[in-house]
C-alpha cells in the first residue's frame, strides 16, 4: 500500500489503472479533464495496459465504450455536465445490453446559467437511464468506489453500468491524503470481466434489435429487478472491500451519530463532510443530531431509510439540484419513500451553481428541521444562501 | 485547524504551492487538504487556493474565511482584493514584495514575512513562477512545517508533474526565499478595498439571461464591462516603444492578443497599459527590435 497527496480526478485515474480498464474512449471537459489526462500518461507510461480513444465528442465516447464492452473488455470514460447531456441518447443503451461500463460524472451545472462550478442537474436527469449512480464524500472514496463499482457492475447478478459522481472542484481539485491498494490486492478483488455475451463473429448473436410492443414491458422490468437486486450486491462488495482493505463505506447508505437521533439530515456529496462537523457540534449543545449520507441515488435506498429514521422526529433533506416542481430530486424520492412517515420532511436547496455550501448554511439546515420536530410550523423547500424573500 | 489562504494570478502556482504545502504537512504526519477557487481560467485573473492543515481527519470542505495565514502571491491583489478580510487575530502574512514588511501596507498590522519571489523565480526557474519561492519564505515564519519537509514535498509534486530537473530548480528558488526573507511587522493603515460586486435579489434579477450596457450599484454590467476592470496590473513586464526603430510592418498590432496596441493614422503604434499583461507577443515578433520588455509594471 502506497500513499500519496492527490485530487479525487488523480485517485479515480489511479482507480482506473488498479482496476485494469482496458478501453478508455474520452472527450475533455472541465473538471473531469485531469482524470483522463493522467490515464493517457498511464497508458503512455506503459503503467496501463489499455486503448486510449481521443474520440470526437462525449456522444461518440459513450457509442465507443459500448462497443468495447460489448466486445467484452472492461471499459471506461469519464465527462461533466453538458458532455453527460451530450452522451444522454446513448446511455440508454448501457443498461438494457447489460454492459457494466464505468464512468465518472464530475458534478457541474448545465447550462444555461452557464458555469464550470458544481450542481447536481448533469446527472440526476440521468438516474432515468437505468445507470447505477453513486455520489462520493472524498479522494479515498473515489478511488474505491471505482474499484468497487466494476465489481458491483460486473457481478453476474447486476450486470449494469455504473455512474460514479463527484463534486466538481469541491471534490475534483481537491488533494488529499489517499492509500492506494495493491495491484494484487485489486486483482484478487476484481477478476477479470467476464461479460454475459460478446459480440464475436465466429459466433454470432443479434444485439440490440427493435424491441415491438410484446418484448419492451418485459425488458423494462427485468432492468428494473436487475436494479433492485443490485442493492444486496452493493452492500455484499462494500463488506468483502472493507475485508481487504480495512475501508467500509455502508453500502447504500452511511450513518453519522445517528444512534438514538431525534433529527438528521440527509446530505450527498462533500456537503455531507461539512454536515458531520455541524453534526460534532449540535451533539456537544446536548442535541441529538445526526447525518445520513445518501451514497446511491440508483438504486435508491427505499427500504433503508425507512429503516433507519424510524426513530426520529424530524429530517431534512439537502438538494444541490432542482426538479422545478418545488423541490429537488432527492427530496422527491426521499419523501416518496418515507410515504407513512409521522415525523415532518424538510428540503434544504442549496450550493447551486458552485455556490459555496459553508457550515453556518448547514446549520441553518438543522435549525430549520429542528424546529420543525418541535411541531412549530415550518416551510417544505427551504433555499439557503438565496438573496431575497422567498414566497 | 490551521488554514492558509493563497491569493495570487492565474500562472503564478497559488494552486500548486498550496498542493505542495498540503503535502508537506501530510509528510510532517498531519492531515490535510488544498483546493483552489477558481473564477473565470486566465493567466493573470486573480485567483485563491485553500489549504487545510489539523492533526485530525478534515471532514470540513467549504472555503475557508477566517484564516491564519495568508500567503500573497502577488502585491498589487492588494489595490484590486480585499486580500486581508477575515485573517484572524495573531494570523500572519507570507508576501511577494521587493519592500521590508515594515513597508508593505496589509490593511491590518501582523507579523510578515516579505521576499522578493519574482526575483528569485527569474534567477532559478527563469520564469515569474513565484510558488515555490514563496513556500520558503512560508517556512521562514512559520514553525508548523519545516524547510525541509517543503523542499520534499516540492520535490515530490514538481518532480513528477515536470521532471527531476524541474524539481530541483523549484526546491532551490523556495531554499533561496527562506534564506532572503525578511520577517516584520506589515502596516494596517491602508483600507481595505470594497469589492465591487452587483448582488441583486432572485426578483431584482432581470428574466433571460441578456444584461444591457448599464451601470448597476456602481458596477458595468453587459458589455463594455471591461472599462472598470483594468488588467494592466497583471503584468509583470512592460513593452516598451523605439519608435525611431519601427518600420511599420504592423506585425505587433496584429500579434497582439489583448487587442491593446493602437494602430495610428500614421501606422506607428500606440500601447494601452490599461490593459497590457505584459505577454512580450509585440517585442517576439518585431523583425527590428523596435519593442523591449522592461521588468516591472510601467508606461511610456
Amino acid at each position: 500500500m502506497v500513499m500519496k497527496v492527490m485530487s479525487a480526478d488523480h485517485s479515480v485515474a489511479h482507480g482506473v489503472r488498479l482496476a485494469r480498464a482496458e478501453v478508455i474512449p474520452a472527450f475533455p471537459i472541465t473538471p473531469q479533464t485531469l482524470i483522463v489526462e493522467l490515464l493517457s500518461e498511464f497508458i503512455n507510461d506503459g503503467e496501463l495496459d489499455a486503448d486510449f480513444m481521443p474520440v470526437e465528442s462525449e456522444h461518440s465516447a459513450m457509442s465507443a465504450a459500448i462497443g468495447a464492452s460489448a466486445g467484452g473488455v472492461r471499459a471506461f470514460t469519464a465527462t461533466s455536465s453538458q458532455g453527460l447531456a451530450l452522451m444522454h441518447e446513448m446511455l440508454y443503451a448501457a443498461p438494457h445490453n447489460r454492459l457494466p461500463i464505468v464512468m465518472a460524472n464530475v458534478n457541474r451545472s448545465l447550462g444555461a446559467a452557464s458555469g464550470i462550478w458544481l450542481e447536481y442537474n448533469d446527472s440526476m436527469p440521468e438516474r432515468e437511464s437505468g445507470w447505477l449512480q453513486v455520489y462520493i464524500e472524498d479522494n479515498q472514496e473515489a478511488l474505491d468506489m471505482i474499484i468497487q463499482a466494476y465489481r458491483i457492475g460486473e457481478d453476474g447478478g447486476v450486470m449494469l453500468p455504473v455512474m460514479v459522481c463527484l463534486d466538481g472542484f469541491v471534490l475534483s481539485h481537491t488533494v488529499e491524503k489517499v492509500d492506494l491498494p495493491d495491484q494484487e490486492i485489486v486483482d484478487r478483488f476484481l477478476p477479470k470481466f467476464s461479460p454475459l455475451d460478446v459480440l464475436d463473429s465466429e459466433a454470432p448473436k443479434t444485439f440490440n434489435a427493435i424491441t415491438p410492443p410484446d418484448y419492451a414491458m418485459e425488458m423494462r422490468y427485468r432492468l428494473e429487478r436487475a436494479i433492485e437486486d443490485s442493492k444486496t450486491v452493493i452492500g455484499r462488495v462494500d463488506s468483502e472491500y472493507g475485508e481487504v482493505t480495512g475501508r467500509r463505506y455502508g453500502g447504500l447508505l452511511d450513518t453519522y451519530r445517528m444512534e438514538g437521533a431525534e433529527i438528521a439530515l440527509m446530505t450527498l456529496g462533500t456537503a455531507t463532510s461539512t454536515a458531520k462537523v455541524v453534526a460534532d457540534r449540535l451533539n456537544e449543545m446536548g442535541k441529538k443530531a445526526g447525518v445520513i449520507k445518501l451514497r446511491f441515488m440508483r438504486p435508491f435506498p427505499g427500504r433503508e431509510l425507512a429503516e433507519i429514521t424510524k426513530e426520529l422526529k424530524g429530517l431534512g433533506v439537502f438538494d444541490r439540484s432542482l426538479s422545478f416542481n418545488g423541490f429537488g430530486p432527492v427530496f422527491t424520492e426521499t419523501r416518496n419513500a418515507l410515504n407513512s412517515a409521522q415525523f415532518p420532511i424538510t428540503n434544504h436547496i442549496a450550493g447551486l451553481g458552485g455556490r459555496d455550501v459553508t457550515f453556518e448554511e448547514v446549520k441553518s439546515m438543522f435549525d430549520i428541521v429542528e424546529r420543525s420536530a418541535r411541531g412549530e410550523s415550518y416551510r417544505e423547500c427551504n433555499w439557503h444562501g438565496l438573496r431575497g424573500v422567498m414566497v | 485547524m490551521y488554514e492558509v489562504r493563497f491569493h495570487g494570478r492565474g500562472g503564478q502556482g497559488a494552486v500548486m504551492a498550496a498542493q505542495a504545502l498540503a503535502e508537506a504537512a501530510v509528510l510532517e504526519g498531519y492531515y490535510a487538504q488544498a483546493f483552489p477557487y477558481f473564477g473565470a481560467e486566465r493567466r493573470g485573473a486573480p485567483v485563491r487556493a485553500f489549504a487545510r492543515i489539523d492533526e485530525d481527519k478534515i471532514s470540513i470542505k467549504s472555503q475557508i474565511y477566517e484564516p491564519d495565514m495568508l500567503v500573497i502571491l502577488d502585491e498589487s491583489l492588494l489595490d484590486i482584493e480585499p486580500v486581508a478580510e477575515g485573517l484572524r487575530s495573531g494570523g500572519k502574512v507570507v508576501i511577494n514584495s521587493t519592500k521590508t514588511p515594515e513597508k508593505v501596507d496589509l490593511g491590518v498590522e501582523v507579523d510578515c514575512a516579505s521576499v522578493d519571489a519574482t526575483s528569485i523565480a527569474l534567477e532559478t526557474i527563469k520564469a515569474p513562477i513565484v510558488n515555490t519561492s514563496i513556500l520558503g519564505a512560508f517556512a521562514k515564519i512559520e514553525d508548523i512545517i519545516p524547510l525541509e519537509s517543503i523542499l520534499n514535498a516540492i520535490m515530490n509534486r514538481f518532480g513528477e508533474k515536470l521532471g527531476h530537473q524541474a524539481g530541483v530548480m523549484n526546491s532551490e528558488a523556495a531554499r533561496l526565499a527562506y534564506e532572503r526573507t525578511v520577517v516584520g511587522r506589515c502596516r494596517g493603515t491602508r483600507k481595505l478595498v470594497e469589492r465591487m460586486q452587483w448582488l441583486p435579489t432572485w426578483d431584482e434579477l432581470p428574466p433571460g439571461t441578456a444584461l444591457p450596457a448599464k451601470t448597476i450599484d456602481g458596477v458595468d454590467v453587459g458589455p463594455g464591462s471591461a472599462w472598470q476592470n483594468f488588467t494592466g496590473t497583471w503584468r509583470t513586464s512592460s513593452p516598451r516603444y523605439l519608435k525611431e526603430k519601427c518600420i511599420r510592418c504592423l506585425r505587433c498590432w496584429f500579434s497582439c492578443p489583448e487587442g491593446c496596441i493602437d494602430r495610428l493614422d500614421d501606422d506607428y503604434e500606440k500601447w494601452d497599459y490599461r490593459y497590457c499583461k505584459g505577454c512580450g507577443i509585440c517585442a517576439d515578433v518585431c523583425p527590428v527590435q523596435a519593442i523591449e520588455m522592461i521588468r516591472g509594471v510601467h508606461e511610456w
